[in-house]
């Protein structure tokens, strides 16, 4: 079980991240501002801190540095609404883990936190299980009953974001600014999305493996074993 | 032409314009003050043979007379000044005199006297009048010319250093402009005026920094937070087909708006200049780093690819170098058909970018405009190209857009 700590100023974002990082079955606690996000981190140890840089009463930066300061061992991610690299770059220096985009998609902040998470506290080497299918990110290997799948970067790369929110919907929006981006705003990106899952499913089945991506009308895929 | 230049050039006129009168009112002046003298110098004899005749009762040894008439008396005449000319054999030309005429009273007879005096010849006269005037006025001239240069150098001095940081300064950069003081009111004046406008243009520029900074935070959160519900409508057991159909429709628009707004905001910092940023970017490690993302989407359109990259390293902000390839690409991508090829070529020169496609039937003056798409089917913003536009703006690179049937070339000239 992770915990995390969420830094956002806006309270219905920072709900909805809740509930969705607590669906994973993780703790989440909240702060919507720099004085109680300063609070909580004094409190408790956390694994995973979730920071806004743009708080209405400080920078979410300077918490950060000061956690770089006391030595506490945490993954830090930041979410910003500033798509610039000098606050990417800034940020990463002084000891951020990750940035993200705002607006993001609640799974691909997920699958951040997760691979985060697994690069602090396993040192990258657990394996990630979904029944018969078992996914080493580290090799970028997926094996279904033990047997190595043979996938493209791509490929991998779908397989890995399903599992990772899995019984999740994934919208064909959200895999496709996973798989290339959101500066490929493509046209006819859903259209390579469903080749790539057929190519995924058809290789699956090849080595006895269920088939585990629902299409949910035209929206998005889901990956569960779940009726 | 410049200040010095054009201020010389209507001291020249001016002098130009002085000159014949300065002749003219020398002339006649001079020749004024000759004829006073001379008719001083006449009256003056006049006076004296007067006198002696009065006294001595016969005419004194003078000079001047070169005529003396009995005249009846009767005869009534005018003492009279008057010019003449006078040939002079030695000198084998008509040599101009001052006369004077008057009539005397010699005991009972009247006598008509006539002087003259030699003047000087007006020919000469002009002659060296012409000379010193020209002398004077190119003295004058070479003068007004060292001292106008002179104060072009030192008194507009600060002017020019002052024009120097100005033509430097930046909007986006912290720095102040230092401008240099001067002890001229004019200069003061337009220094006080530079100033009080530069930091009101700042401010303005702060105030739309901000605004900016404001919209792109302001709107994506609550985008985002729409974003999220529906997916949890989406997820939601309990919608009928038509709902569902409703709540997609709403999804893939507020996805639409955020894009919008990401690409609106991208410009407007672009055109703000908020990149400084200058990193040096190796070109064909971007291009390559982008035809990889996006191979399989290639191998799907099943494209041919020609490539030909030299190495090349551009100064630049890596996230605009990113975005103008990524955008070139994906165009050439996106408007392709399928079985289709692209071919691009890089050198120190440019960036080339061919790729099969649809005729299209916007002009290319019009490609670059915002919200202006090559094929209505296609459900792409066309923001692309507009911030391509702005990007190479900004580095002054020029893209060059030329279409042969259904080939669509691009060309980025670094």
């Amino acid at each position: 079980m992770m915990k995390v700590l969420v830094i956002e100023d806006n309270v219905e974002l920072l709900r909805d991240i809740k509930s969705f990082l607590e669906e994973e079955g993780n703790i989440c606690e909240i702060a919507s501002n720099y004085r109680s996000a300063n609070d909580k981190i004094g409190y408790f140890p956390y694994d995973i801190l979730v920071v806004d840089i743009t708080l209405p009463d400080g920078n979410g930066l300077d918490i950060i540095k000061a956690i770089k300061k006391e030595n506490i061992d945490m993954g830090i991610i930041i979410i910003s609404a500033k798509n610039a690299v000098g606050d990417k770059i800034h940020g990463l220096e002084i000891g951020a883990d990750d940035y993200l985009t705002k607006p993001f998609y609640l799974a691909e902040l997920n699958a951040r936190i997760k691979s985060l998470f697994r690069r602090k506290a396993y040192h990258g080497s657990r394996e990630i299980l979904f029944n018969e299918i078992k996914i080493k990110p580290d090799s970028l290997e997926v094996f279904v009953d033990d047997h190595l799948l043979n996938l493209t970067k791509k490929e991998f790369d779908i397989i890995h974001f399903f599992v990772v929110n899995r019984h999740r919907l994934l919208t064909k929006e959200a895999i496709a600014e996973h798989l290339w981006g959101d500066d490929i705003e493509m046209v006819d990106s859903y259209k390579f999305i469903y080749t790539h899952l057929a190519n995924l499913r058809k290789k699956i089945a090849q080595l006895g493996g269920n088939d585990y991506i629902q299409s949910i009308y035209s929206v998005g895929y889901k990956f569960t074993d779940r009726e | 032409m410049n200040l010095v230049r054009k201020t010389n050039t209507y001291y020249l006129y001016f002098l130009l314009f002085l000159f014949p009168i300065m002749v003219a009112a020398d002339y006649y002046v001079i020749k004024y003050s000759v004829n006073y003298e001379v008719n001083d110098v006449l009256l003056h004899e006049s006076e004296r043979i007067r006198y002696a005749l009065k006294e001595n009762g016969n005419l004194p040894n003078s000079n001047y007379v070169y005529e003396t008439k009995s005249i009846p008396e009767d005869y009534s005449s005018q003492n009279q000044f008057g010019d003449t000319l006078v040939f002079e054999g030695y000198a084998n030309e008509l040599i101009p005199y001052r006369t004077y005429q008057f009539t005397v009273a010699y005991g009972s007879q009247k006598m008509k006297i006539s002087l003259r005096h030699v003047l000087l010849e007006m020919n000469e006269l002009i002659l060296w009048l012409f000379a010193t005037t020209t002398f004077v006025l190119l003295m004058l001239a070479a003068g007004l010319f060292l001292i106008n240069q002179r104060i072009y150098r030192w008194a507009w001095k600060p002017f020019f250093h002052n024009l120097s940081q100005l033509k430097d300064y930046h909007i986006a950069s912290k720095q102040p402009v230092l401008l240099k003081p001067s002890n001229i009111n004019e200069f003061k004046q337009l220094y006080a005026v530079i100033s009080a406008l530069m930091d009101q243009v700042k401010k303005d520029f702060q105030t739309l920094k901000e605004f900016n900074e404001n919209i792109s935070h302001e709107i994506q959160t609550p985008l985002a937070i729409i974003r999220n519900k529906m997916v949890l409508l989406l997820e939601s057991e309990n919608l009928d087909e038509n709902e569902m159909q409703w709540v997609q429709a709403v999804y893939q628009e507020v996805n639409k708006l955020s894009k919008i707004s990401k690409s609106l905001t991208l410009i407007s910092r672009i055109e703000n200049q908020e990149f400084t940023r200058l990193d040096i970017v190796d070109i064909s490690t971007i291009v390559n780093n982008i035809i990889s993302n996006m191979e399989e989407i290639i191998r799907f359109k099943n494209l041919e690819l020609r490539i030909k990259l030299d190495q090349v390293k551009i100064k630049c902000d890596l996230i605009l170098a990113n975005i103008l390839f990524t955008n070139l690409i994906k165009n050439a991508v996106q408007h392709n058909h399928e079985g289709g090829y692209i071919t691009m070529l890089l050198n120190e020169e440019k960036f080339e970018i061919i790729n099969t496609g649809e005729v299209s039937k916007i002009e290319p003056s019009q490609l670059f405009h915002r919200f202006q798409r090559g094929d209505a089917v296609t459900d792409s913003l066309g923001l692309g190209l507009a911030i391509n536009q702005k990007i190479c703006e900004l580095y002054g690179f020029r893209l060059q857009y030329d279409q042969h049937g259904d080939t669509h070339t691009f060309s980025l000239f670094f």
